[in-house]
């Protein structure tokens, strides 16, 4: 109990010799991870939809490069309220490349199989006109 | 139009206890009596993690955990939350375990929903090469509680608490190892996380880094803090480049955050990573191996005593865990190990992550908790076999395990129990054969891998599994003689007996699992001359049908003229020319030859 405690207090004993009020780790995480989340918000995260496309070795194997870009592409030609980004492999390995789709108050929907083709139709059907290709989602 | 709703019941061996089969079918009734039949879905989990209030359920989206409900509580909830959008309070969970985020996402699909999550908690619902993802769910929290709330050992004594034991394979209890390292005295002390993974066909390590590589630097920092160490290294097999890139990127990121460095989160704590690469040796998995590779010597195992925690790297004490192990860290330290202890068997707590793999309908990651059955993994979670053939064997643990048939189907999972059935849990890799596999054939593969990363240090494993093998290459080219077999099983148990590292002492596991339960497909290749299966290539008989036109195909093709017969009529294969190279077989448009 003494060790804990003389350990604690050298711990701290930092803070007293910086003077003033000095956060605990504990502290600083919370407000760390406060400014992470606002800056996942200010690139986007409370779009209407949410799509994450695999990247990890597996995907990427499959074909999930092209299918990224194609919703890049279809972002920089005006495609709004949606927010893109990449995801580590779910492990899901003979369905990739997959495609998440989630959207606030809906189950996450999670395409499989998804080829740049598909891609293009989930982006004119899903996400533009709010229809869920059933056929291809992961069951 | 797919379901609005979706409800998750857990199935999980304590649940099921409180009735969870009949819940299932009152849900159903209550949902057809209110019509909701097409828009509400039902699955059946594996278990959630919160027996204590069980039986437990999900009611997707908003993602609300309903537990310690009666049977007649049932038509109120769904009334209330599918009909009425309004939550039932006081059954409500209000647990947030780190492992729910995944869930939300995915507990809908059976695949996913049977499994539970610890180690990949953050694989597929994030972006790995961002820290912002990874800090908004809570990343780095238990790391800033060790530097805020704990000492040293109040960690070690918790994750001891846990029963966390070593996921490279080996199973050592990883809080004793932490308390050994962490007991010696030293002005320099390491941290490795061993991410070689040179298991052909596993990949649970690299996804996990490829996933959520900041789950690592997290891990290893506690672990730091705990043994008293102010270096880490990642030791990265060299033919992962997008892992080497993301855990790479996280070690920056990370620096440049104030969670690695000097000074982490304003502490007095100061600790950093660096990543090094393998170059392929399979035998550098072996931790004595790892380190002398690092330290720029050929990577050869030495014997033990001394253990690494005593003197490793460089002389010094070092701890060195698996990825999967650093990854349940910052769980252990959040949801705590009380919880965490919860899970899985008596001995083997937790869960484990298997790449899934070989004749199995869905392949891919399966995260259970110890003490899952193979038969669950492989029939409710994999889907069982395709094409409607029959299973013959599951390969547990990668090159050096065991081949189980079918009476072991229903074994529990956890370290004891593959053991005692003459398999190892080894670091995950599971394999599934089907009918159309040769025993003989796959023994003699993963004994050929073994062989050819055996470092020739120790005698036993040097000249024994070459042996091994000159004698199975022998017996699937049809040349074997009755003592192969016993002379195959002494050699092995010899192998095993007196090698010097782990390479060495598992090598003769495929061939001697296979030997014990499918002795007759041995028998068969030596006194039959003959390969069940249809594998071994010589020992096919090829063989001319009556459907045979005289086209003379065959004959034109046949690189040993071994086909003969006049035009138009039945042709004929000379055994003894025939070399069985199959381009008859490949040839014939009338489906005319027969292998056999």
């Amino acid at each position: 109990m003494r060790q804990e405690k003389k350990a604690m207090l050298l711990r701290w004993s930092c803070q007293f010799k910086k003077g003033g009020e000095v956060p605990t780790p504990l502290e600083i995480i919370k407000k760390k991870r406060a400014e992470a989340i606002n800056r996942i918000i200010s690139k986007g995260f409370l779009s209407s939809k949410r799509v994450y496309v695999g990247m990890a070795t597996c995907e990427i194997a499959a074909g999930s490069v092209e299918v990224m870009e194609v919703f890049q592409e279809a972002i920089r030609s005006g495609l709004s309220d949606v927010y893109l980004s990449q995801k580590g492999c779910a492990g899901r390995c003979n369905l990739e490349p997959t495609v998440e789709v989630v959207e606030e108050g809906k189950i996450p929907l999670k395409y499989g199989l998804v080829t740049k083709e598909k891609a293009k139709e989930i982006i004119e059907r899903h996400l533009k006109k709010g229809e869920v290709i059933k056929e291809w989602l992961i069951k | 139009m797919p379901v609005r709703f979706n409800i998750t019941l857990c199935d999980g061996p304590s649940c099921i206890h409180k009735r969870s089969k009949e819940i299932v079918s009152t849900i159903e009734g209550e949902l057809k009596k209110h019509g909701l039949s097409d828009k509400v879905g039902i699955n059946l989990s594996g278990c959630l993690g919160m027996c204590s209030k069980g039986p437990v359920m999900i009611i997707n989206p908003g993602y609300t955990i309903y537990g310690a409900f009666a049977e007649e509580d049932i038509p109120e909830i769904i009334q209330q939350h599918i009909l009425k959008k309004k939550q039932v309070s006081r059954f409500i969970i209000d647990e947030d375990h780190l492992y729910n985020r995944f869930f939300r996402v995915f507990g809908d699909v059976n695949f996913f929903g049977k499994q539970m999550r610890i180690a990949l908690r953050n694989c597929g619902i994030i972006d790995p090469e961002n820290i912002d993802d990874y800090i908004s769910l809570r990343g780095y929290e238990a790391m800033a509680k060790v530097l805020t709330d704990m000492s040293p050992e109040k960690v070690i004594s918790e994750i001891k608490k846990s029963g966390l034991r070593g996921r490279g394979g080996a199973g050592f209890p990883t809080g004793i190892k932490w308390e050994l390292t962490a007991k010696e005295k030293s002005d320099e002390k390491y941290v490795i996380c061993n991410a070689d993974e040179g298991d052909p066909g596993a990949f649970m390590d690299r996804s996990a880094i490829e996933g959520d590589p900041h789950t690592i630097v997290e891990g290893m920092v506690i672990a730091g803090f705990a043994i008293g160490a102010k270096k880490g290294i990642v030791y990265i097999r060299a033919e992962y480049p997008l892992a080497v890139k993301r855990i790479k990127k996280a070690i920056t990121d990370a620096r440049k955050d104030g969670f690695l460095g000097e000074n982490i989160l304003g502490s007095n704590f100061n600790f950093d990573i660096e990543v090094r690469l393998g170059a392929g040796a399979f035998v550098c998995g072996e931790e004595t191996a790892l380190m002398l590779s690092i330290e720029g010597h050929r990577g050869m195992p030495r014997p033990r005593p001394p253990f690494p925690s005593v003197s490793g790297l460089f002389g010094k004490p070092t701890l060195i865990n698996n990825v999967e192990t650093w990854a349940n860290i910052p769980v252990i330290i959040l949801d705590g190990a009380d919880w965490f202890s919860s899970l899985g068997t008596e001995k083997s707590k937790g869960t484990k992550v298997f790449a899934l793999a070989g004749k199995v309908k869905n392949t891919g990651l399966v995260e259970v908790p110890m003490g899952t059955t193979l038969r669950q993994i492989i029939y409710n979670i994999g889907g069982g076999i395709p094409g409607d053939k029959k299973f013959k064997a599951v390969q547990t643990g990668g090159p050096s395990g065991g081949c189980l048939s079918e009476e072991y189907l229903d074994t529990k999972i956890d370290y004891e129990s593959l053991a005692k059935v003459g398999s190892i849990m080894g670091s995950g890799g599971m394999i599934v054969i089907d009918e159309d596999s040769c025993m003989v054939n796959i023994a003699k593969f993963f004994l050929e891998f073994t062989q050819n990363e055996s470092c020739g240090k120790c005698t036993p494993c040097r000249e024994g599994t070459k042996r091994m093998l000159e004698i199975l290459t022998r017996i699937t080219e049809g040349k074997g003689v009755e003592e192969d077999i016993d002379k195959l099983q002494r050699l092995g148990n010899m192998i095993k007996k007196a090698s010097l590292c782990g390479l060495g002492q598992s090598a003769p596991n495929p061939v001697l699992s296979t030997i014990k339960n499918f002795r007759s497909e041995y028998e068969e290749h030596v006194r039959n001359k003959r390969c069940r299966a249809g594998v071994c290539h010589q020992l096919l008989v090829y063989e001319i049908t009556d459907k045979c036109v005289g086209c003379a195909a065959c004959k034109k093709a046949c690189p040993a003229e071994a086909i003969s017969g006049a035009p138009k009529t039945k042709h004929i294969i000379d055994i003894n020319k025939c070399v069985k190279c199959g381009v008859c077989f490949k040839i014939c448009k009338f489906n005319a030859i027969r292998k056999s």
